[in-house]
């Protein structure tokens, strides 16, 4: 896939983040298997111009650093909250936004018509009843 | 050349606009957000972030410590919150007039101004009936442990709960209609018959010409002037704010963006065997009212969240992340919201963007942790096998920044409404409160809005009075 507001190699990225953040675990798919990426652009697209392209510098840059260093990264992310060190405001924000686009490509009734597998709202029980008129 | 420019609509903007194109004054209504209707509002949770909030989603203080939630869109908060509508009571008026000066606030004075929003909206205070397990499990936790909750009063009309509805879903704009918001309880019937709105449109900038107000916006991105004989800036904490900042009223008014706070909220989890399925039917529908709560500055809410909003406020990844989500439909839900000291300071960096200072202070922490002590007793009482905390606080409340008051040293606007040292604009939405009130804002702005709407109608020439308001 392409987007229109994030290159070829920040998308690798997501999927790479995405799957450290929700592996295949169980019933489980892994973040990358559900495809919900295939929809980001309609979630990016409202954002303030400057954050997009802040998000896509970084995601390009975090595609050419190895397992290790993501690791290390998600692990600052996750203990941010609790910290008061330098740039853990920093480390907060990244965490609420990588987060948020990720979470929102997975639990998402949006999922790409080739995934076949159950999908994860399904697998968490989430059944929304909307009586319309 | 207009008589008003009401911008922005929600609870405050939406309710003078309506009162004012019923009394025929020539107004027009400036909103940044799209008009959406129960056709058109987003039915997924990631779409309701993307297209309903301001930033595409959640905005942060400079610490990030906290989230914010502020809408963009006809009808402001008022299309995703619950709507939840209580009058303020004894404690939260005379802490605003000791703060601001203004002698008018009480139960008393505003009750004429109340019961016209009352009388306007539908409105329906649940029953043990519209409880689900959440809201049963709670109730009878806290009964045991000695504190009193009570049932909460929405603006619905038809919610079909006994179809199955799941009001979760109109947290992202009711697809019924029937939440009360400022769009389906006062602007939907008058936009149909003509009211003149603009939406998707920003303003800019703010000048004063003495007799007349000019506005620089962005209309669909394109730049635009409008001028009026006066305006009323009803954006709220952050948009009120920030148009008086970006405008260069600091110098003359150096209160402005002082004094905000946000009611910040915290959430717990409880983990149970049977399945609870809090999302389902009227979600929230019980609180703490408990006297002694109130008097520790706090309250306990009977929540419960989307999931990727859940998934979001456990810090932790990875198969720690999927065990709590397997177990999204046994989860029990309390948050405690602060009554926050207006320690808050919104600015306008050099590029125009909004920079939000929210320190807690002591006595907000102290607040928060005895709540969670708290929640943790009554999800421990309720048979709750393990209890999650978030430690992330998010801010759905947002008040201050342009504060009413005496004294133009310490306040933005004076007891009229009026902005201190200008006669033709006025404020009366949420970002005059002086102080965080600990009772859910929605009603009280509408009921200062009707406020204001008397008063111009009241005193306007140029328009006529409606002998229906009773002005």
């Amino acid at each position: 896939m392409t987007s229109k507001y994030l290159s070829n190699s920040a998308l690798k990225s997501v999927n790479r983040i995405g799957d450290m953040m929700i592996p295949k675990n169980g019933e489980f798919p892994a973040f990358s298997e559900v495809g919900g990426i295939a929809f980001i652009d309609e979630l990016v697209s409202y954002a303030p111009a400057d954050d997009i392209k802040d998000l896509n510098l970084l995601l390009t840059i975090l595609a050419f650093m190895p397992n290790f260093v993501l690791r290390w990264l998600l692990g600052k992310m996750e203990n941010s909250m609790e910290s008061n060190g330098p740039g853990a405001s920093l480390f907060r924000m990244l965490d609420v936004g990588l987060r948020g686009l990720i979470f929102s490509c997975y639990y998402t009734e949006k999922i790409p018509a080739s995934y076949q597998g159950k999908k994860p709202l399904d697998i968490i029980g989430f059944d929304l009843t909307r009586v319309e008129d | 050349m207009y008589d008003y420019i009401i911008i922005g609509t929600g609870p405050s903007g939406g309710n003078i606009a309506h009162n004012l194109y019923k009394a025929g004054a020539n107004i027009l209504v400036l909103e940044a957000g799209k008009l959406m209707t129960k056709k058109t509002f987003p039915r997924t949770e990631a779409d309701t972030s993307a297209m309903l909030y301001w930033g595409g989603g959640i905005e942060f203080d400079a610490q990030a410590k906290m989230g914010f939630l502020r809408t963009r869109v006809v009808g402001g908060t008022s299309i995703v919150n619950q709507c939840l509508l209580d009058r303020f009571d004894d404690i939260a008026f005379n802490d605003w007039t000791a703060e601001s000066g203004v002698q008018w606030f009480s139960q008393a004075e505003l009750a004429p101004y109340y019961d016209k929003v009352e009388n306007k909206l539908s409105l329906h205070t649940f029953t043990p009936d519209d409880m689900n397990r959440n809201a049963q499990l709670f109730t009878k936790s806290c009964d045991k442990l000695g504190v009193k909750t009570g049932f909460l009063r929405k603006g619905q009309n038809d919610c079909a709960h006994e179809r199955d509805n799941d009001c979760m879903a109109c947290l992202g704009g009711c697809h019924r209609d029937s939440k009360q918001s400022s769009y389906a309880g006062y602007l939907r019937d008058d936009i149909a018959e003509g009211l003149n709105l603009k939406t998707e449109t920003e303003v800019l900038k703010i000048e004063n010409n003495g007799d007349t107000v000019t506005l620089h916006a962005l209309e669909k991105g394109k730049q635009v002037t409008f001028q009026a004989k006066n305006i009323v800036l009803a954006g709220g904490a952050f948009g009120t704010t920030k148009m008086l900042l970006q405008s260069g009223f600091k110098k003359q008014l150096p209160a402005l963006g002082k004094n905000f706070s946000s009611h910040p909220q915290w959430m717990s989890f409880g983990l149970f065997d049977e399945e609870i399925n809090a999302y389902k039917g009227y979600f929230q529908t019980v609180a703490s009212k408990d006297p002694n709560l109130r008097t520790k500055g706090y309250k306990l809410e009977n929540v419960f969240a989307p999931p990727i909003s859940a998934a979001m406020l456990f810090s932790r990844t990875g198969t720690y992340h999927q065990e709590i989500m397997r177990n999204y439909t046994r989860m029990t839900c309390i948050e405690v919201a602060v009554r926050d000291e207006n320690a808050g300071e919104i600015k306008v960096d050099n590029k125009g963007k909004l920079s939000v200072d929210k320190p807690f202070t002591d006595q907000d922490r102290k607040r928060r942790d005895s709540g969670r002590e708290l929640i943790s007793e009554i999800l421990t009482n309720e048979g709750a096998k393990k209890i999650y905390a978030s430690s992330f606080a998010v801010g759905l409340h947002l008040m201050g920044g342009s504060v009413i008051g005496t004294d133009s040293k310490r306040s933005v606007v004076d007891p009229e409404f009026r902005v201190h040292g200008y006669s033709n604009m006025f404020v009366a939405d949420s970002s005059i409160y002086p102080n965080a009130p600990g009772i859910n804002p929605s009603l009280t702005i509408m009921a200062l809005a009707q406020k204001l709407s008397d008063q111009l109608i009241g005193t306007t020439h140029d328009i006529k009075v409606s002998e229906q308001l009773g002005a």
